[in-house]
């Protein structure tokens, strides 16, 4: 039997060089219709009102969250259900250095490092566990550091910390948060085709499909799945300290809140799992919808996103990007089994 | 005195963990669910007790069968329709169908509750006996006695009654089980109506101790699983000691050291035991390490 990557592509496909003239008529157009979005969303700031441009800002935030859970979860298959611990860590982090004078950048790159050098420190110990146990020890994770903050004193306690506000009108901000979250989100698409392209991705792929037999194959799983875990902290870490600026207020139950990674975690199983695009097209379907349609719901929102969430387990388990897929046969690939 | 009241009032805690993670332990032992949704389920429980003290005024151990009953046939009905399409399929699915019940029910509890904190009062709630120097009230004392016959009660029905043979064939070997007539999807479904009956009925008991909210069903989830690693799967007195180790933990944190890290006890427990020693420490297998 050949062996397979886990999208069912062969794995000889990787080593052809990944040429335009090469590419099939559907690719490129996908590839151009992207390309267009792309430069649409690049301009469009300059005709939309703060509403929208908050709208779209909230899509690109989880957009890249999805992404970087979408490293751990889907390439090497850790469901990493607490994530969002490092989410709360990247806003705390921004939160205490510029309540002490310091710039949003200084915040920035504090919370990148202490994301990635918690998941660099707890990795090896907490990735040797599987399955079930690895998702409640992110859990537990959050948990833990959530209590942390609400009782230290640094942090402000239960009383959370308020940023200084961003210079400019309202609109003005709302611009400058809107291009920090499409950043964001371009650079979370870039780790996805990082992870789907490279030497990398496919060692994590090998570990999520079998583990033991990709340790026997020679890989350092360990180190690994610890890259991957790190990338995922490291982005989700981001975008929760430009969260902290943009909304200039952080308490625990807010950035420290499971239905943040929960949210995520739907929207790349919905749009499809160890997918370049699926996090991103999941999240612009879930959390367009759940401003449009569940903001009319008030009292009954949070009911209606988890009667949602079962529906889309029932029905859609293999994601968006593969039913279309699927349907139009726009990639090459046929579909392998899921797991 | 401080220590041995705190232990005590530990202990009795305890026991209430212990009936949370068994309820727990039984689909995860069967069904190798991780069910997020069952703090909500205690805490639906408590609210089943709460409705009919307030308005027919039972009193809440009373209230116990009730409360069983709701919720079995929630989870019966939940499991059989929902979850068996989806069980031993993915795990990422059943978490996240789980989490989408819990939310459900806190939004439930919430829209016919208010989201505000309520309690049970009964004529013997303020009263307690002493016991060599020890406050030891009443209804901790009853609580902690309850929880452990119904602990043993389940455990006698999983051992000695047919169902409880049938569903333990169906968690060594579904196929098995199923080629010798055990209908599975009916035995999954009576788990979970079994499982969910139990988190019912420590709702009701929680009630009358503690107060609770439409939001508090998180923490007692993730009590309850680490009940469960500490006592190792499928071993009930590992179960029913480490409850109580738990519930002795957090008293000795609450009182010694900062209440506001009473919580934070079990968490940091949880991680300190999957990184050491995974099996848990009465463990006989686990699932939690891949390699040998």
């Amino acid at each position: 039997m050949q062996s397979r990557e886990p999208d069912g592509v062969p794995a000889v496909t990787h080593r052809k060089p990944m040429l335009v003239a090469n590419w099939s008529p559907q690719r490129l157009a996908v590839t151009v219709l992207l390309a267009a979005l792309g430069l649409v969303l690049l301009f469009a700031p300059a005709y939309l009102g703060t509403y929208w441009l908050r709208v779209f800002s909230m899509i690109f935030m989880y957009a890249s969250l999805a992404q970087a859970l979408n490293l751990i979860a889907g390439f090497a298959g850790y469901p990493a259900f607490g994530n969002v611990v490092f989410f709360g860590i990247g806003a705390y982090s921004v939160a205490t250095v510029m309540i002490r004078g310091g710039s949003f950048l200084l915040g920035l790159a504090v919370a990148l490092t202490v994301c990635i050098g918690i998941a660099l420190m707890l990795g090896p110990p907490l990735l040797r566990l599987r399955g079930h146990y690895f998702a409640i020890a992110t859990v537990a994770l959050n948990e833990l550091i959530k209590q942390i903050v609400n009782n230290l004193t640094v942090t402000g306690g239960g009383m959370g910390l308020s940023i200084p506000l961003p210079p400019g009108t309202p609109l003005e901000s709302a611009r400058t948060f809107y291009y920090l979250l499409l950043g964001s989100m371009f650079v979370a698409i870039l780790l996805g085709a990082l992870f789907k392209y490279s030497r990398l991705g496919l060692a994590a792929c090998a570990i999520r499909d079998d583990e033991v037999k990709a340790e026997a194959m020679g890989l350092r799983t360990t180190a690994i799945k610890t890259m991957a875990w790190s990338a995922s902290a490291g982005l989700t870490g981001a975008v929760g300290g430009i969260y902290a600026y943009w909304f200039s207020y952080v308490d625990p139950p807010t950035v420290f809140d499971m239905v943040i990674a929960v949210k995520a975690y739907v929207m790349f199983l919905f749009g499809g799992a160890a997918t370049v695009f699926g996090p991103i097209l999941g999240a612009f379907v879930i959390e367009y919808a759940s401003t449009v349609l569940w903001s009319n719901l008030l009292e009954y929102h949070v009911g209606a996103l988890g009667l949602s969430i079962i529906l889309i387990v029932l029905y859609m388990p293999d994601g968006l990007l593969r039913f279309f897929r699927q349907r139009f046969k726009l990639a090459t690939a046929k579909l392998g089994p899921q797991r | 005195m401080l220590f041995v009241q705190a232990l005590v009032t530990g202990v009795l805690l305890g026991g209430l963990y212990a009936l949370m993670g068994m309820a727990f332990s039984l689909l995860w032992g069967v069904m190798n669910i991780i069910n997020l949704a069952h703090g909500s389920m205690i805490v639906t429980g408590a609210y089943v007790a709460f409705v009919l003290n307030q308005r027919l005024g039972i009193d809440p151990v009373l209230t116990l069968p009730f409360s069983a009953t709701v919720l079995f046939v929630f989870g019966y009905v939940l499991q059989r329709h929902v979850i068996n399409r989806v069980v031993q399929r993915n795990i990422f699915l059943t978490l996240l169908l789980t989490f989408g019940v819990d939310m459900m029910l806190i939004n439930f509890n919430t829209v016919m509750f208010t989201a505000d904190v309520r309690s049970i009062n009964t004529w013997y709630s303020g009263s307690s006996f002493d016991l060599g120097g020890v406050r030891i009230a009443h209804t901790r004392l009853l609580v902690f006695v309850l929880a452990l016959l119904l602990t043993l009660a389940l455990h006698q029905f999983l051992k000695n009654s047919r169902t409880g043979r049938a569903i333990r064939a169906t968690a060594q070997d579904p196929k098995a089980a199923s080629v010798l007539g055990v209908n599975v999807p009916h035995v999954y479904a009576v788990t979970f109506g079994l499982s969910a009956a139990i988190a019912g009925a420590a709702g009701s008991l929680l009630a009358i101790v503690y107060a609770f909210a439409p939001g508090s069903g998180a923490a007692f989830t993730l009590k309850s699983f680490v009940i469960v690693i500490l006592g190792g799967l499928g071993n009930v007195y590992g179960v029913v000691l480490s409850g109580i180790f738990l519930g002795v933990c957090e008293n000795l944190v609450s009182s010694f050291g900062h209440p506001g890290y009473r919580d934070a006890v079990s968490f940091g427990l949880l991680l300190l035991i999957l990184v050491l020693r995974p099996t848990g420490f009465f463990g006989k297998r686990s699932y939690a390490v891949s390699r040998a």
